[in-house]
């Protein structure tokens, strides 16, 4: 226990992954610089295993596409002299993403090579080399649903198996599969009539490999340089799993940017170029912004004015359109469960057939108000029946709430009226739908929606400009003269007071950040005290995410509550969060012992167990109580 | 045993080993520090934090006139936050670093000052010109920390959406 993952080095078996791939030395090399989240090496054994597929994978694309490295031409070194290495943005959906990059003057969407901007996030393991949703040829929707292909990782990442949304997706037609234990989920694919075991993180960086490969071959530079967007509700560790998968993928993660604040940069650019006479003076909008994928519903309020959006509040959750594709399938087939409890072949595609049909049925729904579902599902199976939009509604009615739940948390918490909202904009596949429309609306108090944001293209635009602003790049218009002021979206604390959450930071705090508690010793002569970091809003803790944990000894043997525990944490700009701890005796100035620093999350997976394994051996021995507080606290 | 529990943020790189009450800032001496990612940035911190207490307001740390509109203040808060949030000041990490403190140091001050109540409170300080006895007390405003954010201050849920919501 006494270990703490805390290792820091930049492991050596990465650098296995390059054996011979000669063609990529520049650019791989470059590009591999350690993350800052490379923690326990257990892990390391099997993404070797997954990551030479993933370069499996690049290698192929690289076949196919007679693709090279672009430093070895001369026009490729000519445009990346210009612009150095700007940084892309991608916006990795749960069903579908997106890349964009500042050309210059404006930021442009990249297509592949079916001219497709927008496509589908989705891994096939179907042939010898996996293929992605990006240069796939897979136009029919059957074939993803045929089992062996595996998406909606952007809601699996991270997630131990005792999580719901992993619950969730195991109605999905590729395997995963649960033990409840607080380990990650057992995931396959259906090749071969075999179920072949993989991982967020490798469908993931294989699909970042399609994604970069395309853009490195559109730009005919290298990429290295990269700014994803990532849902509010995510956690800690979670950015840590995307982070490897950028890893794997020779990617480096310049910064990972809530999506709807990546709106919010947009946003503000909009509003910079239509105020531009009056630079830096333009009056403040207060604009909310509501953004809602296949998995994700996240909400801002941001204040905008001159260049900068500052970030009032965030606030989201893991609900989206496949929830509400699912409680339609469920609604119109009752005993979908058991029906698809065997998961045989016919099964799976009959499940493929009413997944269809239902996502169509959804579609048509934005525009008419009742759709007629046919679907033959087999062995003389059918389902037939008529859904009107009240009924659609009405069966995600706990979607509709939750996301109306948090538009009020986020005004709330951002203390903005509704009627000093300038501006509320609708982001998102999901914002297509009547009702999510009509409850924004509804609790906004306005009629009208603010236009000129391309729902499905937006958070990628603003990802493209916080890569170009974070590059450094300056544009002579003032088109890039932007600056988002970032909150944290969770609150970030330690256990202490028996089995509480006491936050250290709380969630919305303006970034960088710096905040520290003075804890106490539970037991006389206590000389050790365990720091337990956790991130979430639940005052009980086990319902937080474990983010790490480390040992303070050398506590002096002194009656309990002398001693002063100084817990400090820290958040830099680019969101890096570091722990700091140490002990001092009241009357001394100098603290005893030298002060630990962690980086968290130091934590890797199966950390459900962990924190269970925590307490069950050490019990309250190594506890932490607050310092009493004030009357009003 | 102290009566609160929240110490200053501002010079919490120094991890407030002393009683909250001697918040005079004096930097701890260098082997204290050891630990610390950015030991020049230490000491420059709390340097300034001192400083604040003694000297520079709020005010000039906006670089604004005490008699500013609340507009003023928070065009003077983006102003400074383009010129010293890090990340469009240069890059480099002892720049970077420089460039949060210097960043925290200002949304410190726009967040008491853009809120009508803990500005009135803190003018009051200012003109008195006197140290109020309890770190609590002088940096309840600057603070806005996990206590004082659930606290009073926050019970009235008015207009005050310009508050800083730490």
């Amino acid at each position: 226990m006494a270990q703490i993952g805390l290792i820091d080095s930049p492991i050596p078996p990465i650098s296995l992954m390059f054996t011979g791939f000669r063609q990529l030395r520049r650019t791989a090399v470059a590009t591999m610089q350690p993350t800052r989240f490379w923690t326990v090496p257990a892990q390391i054994k099997h993404e070797i295993h997954n990551s030479l597929l993933v370069w499996d994978a690049l290698e192929s694309r690289m076949a196919e596409q007679a693709y090279t490295v672009a430093s070895d031409s001369e026009i490729a070194e000519e445009k990346s002299s210009a612009f150095p290495d700007i940084a892309i943005g991608i916006d990795i959906g749960t069903s579908q993403c997106s890349v964009a990059v500042w050309n210059g003057s404006e930021v442009e969407l990249l297509k592949n090579t079916r001219n497709q901007k927008i496509m589908q996030s989705y891994v096939s393991f179907k042939d010898d080399v996996p293929t992605g949703g990006v240069s796939s040829q897979l136009t029919h929707e059957h074939e993803i649903l045929s089992g062996s292909a595996v998406f909606n990782m952007k809601r699996l990442i991270g997630r131990v198996d005792t999580d719901p949304v992993v619950h969730a997706s195991k109605s999905l037609p590729f395997l995963v599969q649960t033990l409840d234990i607080g380990v990650r989920p057992f995931i396959a694919a259906l090749v071969n009539n075999m179920w072949r075991s993989t991982t967020p993180e490798e469908v993931l960086a294989i699909f970042l490999v399609e994604l970069r490969t395309m853009a490195e071959v559109q730009l005919k530079r290298p990429i290295q340089n990269v700014v994803l967007t990532i849902p509010v509700s995510f956690s800690r560790f979670q950015l840590t799993r995307i982070q490897r998968a950028c890893a794997m993928a020779g990617l480096h993660v310049l910064r990972l940017m809530p999506e709807p604040t990546a709106v919010a940069l947009l946003y503000a650019q909009q509003q910079q170029q239509i105020a531009h006479e009056n630079m830096g003076s333009g009056s403040e909008k207060i604009s909310l912004i509501f953004n809602m994928g296949a998995g994700y519903c996240d909400v801002a309020v941001s204040a905008t004015a001159g260049g900068v959006s500052q970030i009032k509040a965030l606030s989201g959750a893991p609900v989206g359109g496949e929830d509400i594709l699912q409680n339609m399938m469920r609604h119109l087939l009752p005993e979908f469960d058991t029906h698809f409890a065997s998961r045989g072949i016919d099964e799976i595609k009959s499940m493929a057939s009413l997944r269809v049909a239902t996502k169509n049925a959804i579609h048509m729904l934005s525009s008419q108000t009742s759709v007629a579902v046919d679907v033959d599902l087999g062995n003389g199976r059918r389902v037939s029946k008529l859904v009107d939009r009240a009924e659609f509604e009405e069966v995600n009615r706990t979607v509709f709430d939750k996301c109306e739940s948090l538009v009020k948390q986020c005004l709330h918490d951002a203390k903005v009226d509704t009627g000093d909202l300038t501006d509320v904009i609708l982001v998102g596949g999901c914002s297509l739908i009547p009702k999510v429309k009509d409850l924004v609306k509804g609790i906004c108090k306005t009629e009208k929606l603010c236009e000129g944001m391309s729902p499905l293209e937006a958070a990628v635009c603003g990802a493209a400009l916080e890569g170009a602003v974070a590059s450094g790049i300056s544009d002579p218009f003032g088109n890039l003269d932007l600056l988002t002021i970032q909150v944290t979206p969770l609150s970030i604390g330690i256990r202490a007071n028996g089995n509480s959450f006491v936050p250290v930071i709380l969630r919305n705090t303006t970034m960088p950040v710096r905040k520290d508690l003075i804890f106490t010793t539970v037991r006389d002569n206590q000389t050790e005290a365990l720091i337990v970091v956790y991130e979430g809003e639940e005052t009980s803790i086990e319902k937080n995410h474990l983010l790490g944990y480390f040992k303070i000894t050398g506590i002096p043997p002194v009656p309990k509550g002398v001693p002063e525990i100084n817990v400090c944490m820290d958040i830099d700009a680019s969101n890096v969060l570091r722990v700091l701890a140490g002990v001092v005796l009241p009357g001394n100035q100098q603290p005893v012992g030298p002060i630990m620093e962690v980086r968290m999350p130091t934590v890797d997976d199966g950390h459900g167990w962990c924190a269970e394994a925590l307490n069950r051996t050490y019990g309250s021995t190594l506890d932490l109580m607050t310092v009493q507080k004030k009357g009003h606290a | 045993m102290l009566s609160s529990s929240q110490s200053l943020p501002c010079s919490s790189v120094r991890l407030q080993f002393s009683r909250s009450k001697s918040i005079a800032g004096k930097p701890l001496s260098s082997p204290n520090v050891v630990g610390f990612r950015r030991p020049l940035a230490i000491s420059a911190a709390c340097a300034t934090a001192s400083a604040e207490t003694a000297s520079s307001s709020f005010y000039d740390v906006l670089g604004i006139s005490v008699g500013a509109t609340s507009d003023e203040i928070k065009a003077a808060y983006r102003r400074r936050a383009r010129s010293c949030h890090p990340d469009v000041a240069a890059s480099g990490r002892e720049r970077k670093s420089a460039a949060a403190d210097e960043f925290m140091r200002v949304h410190a001050a726009y967040s008491t000052l853009s809120d009508p109540e803990k500005r009135a409170d803190y003018d009051r300080r200012l003109s008195r010109r006197i140290r109020p006895p309890l770190a609590m007390n002088q940096f309840s405003g600057l603070s806005a920390s996990p206590a004082s954010s659930s606290s009073s201050f926050y019970r009235f849920p008015r207009r005050t959406w310009e508050t800083d919501q730490c």
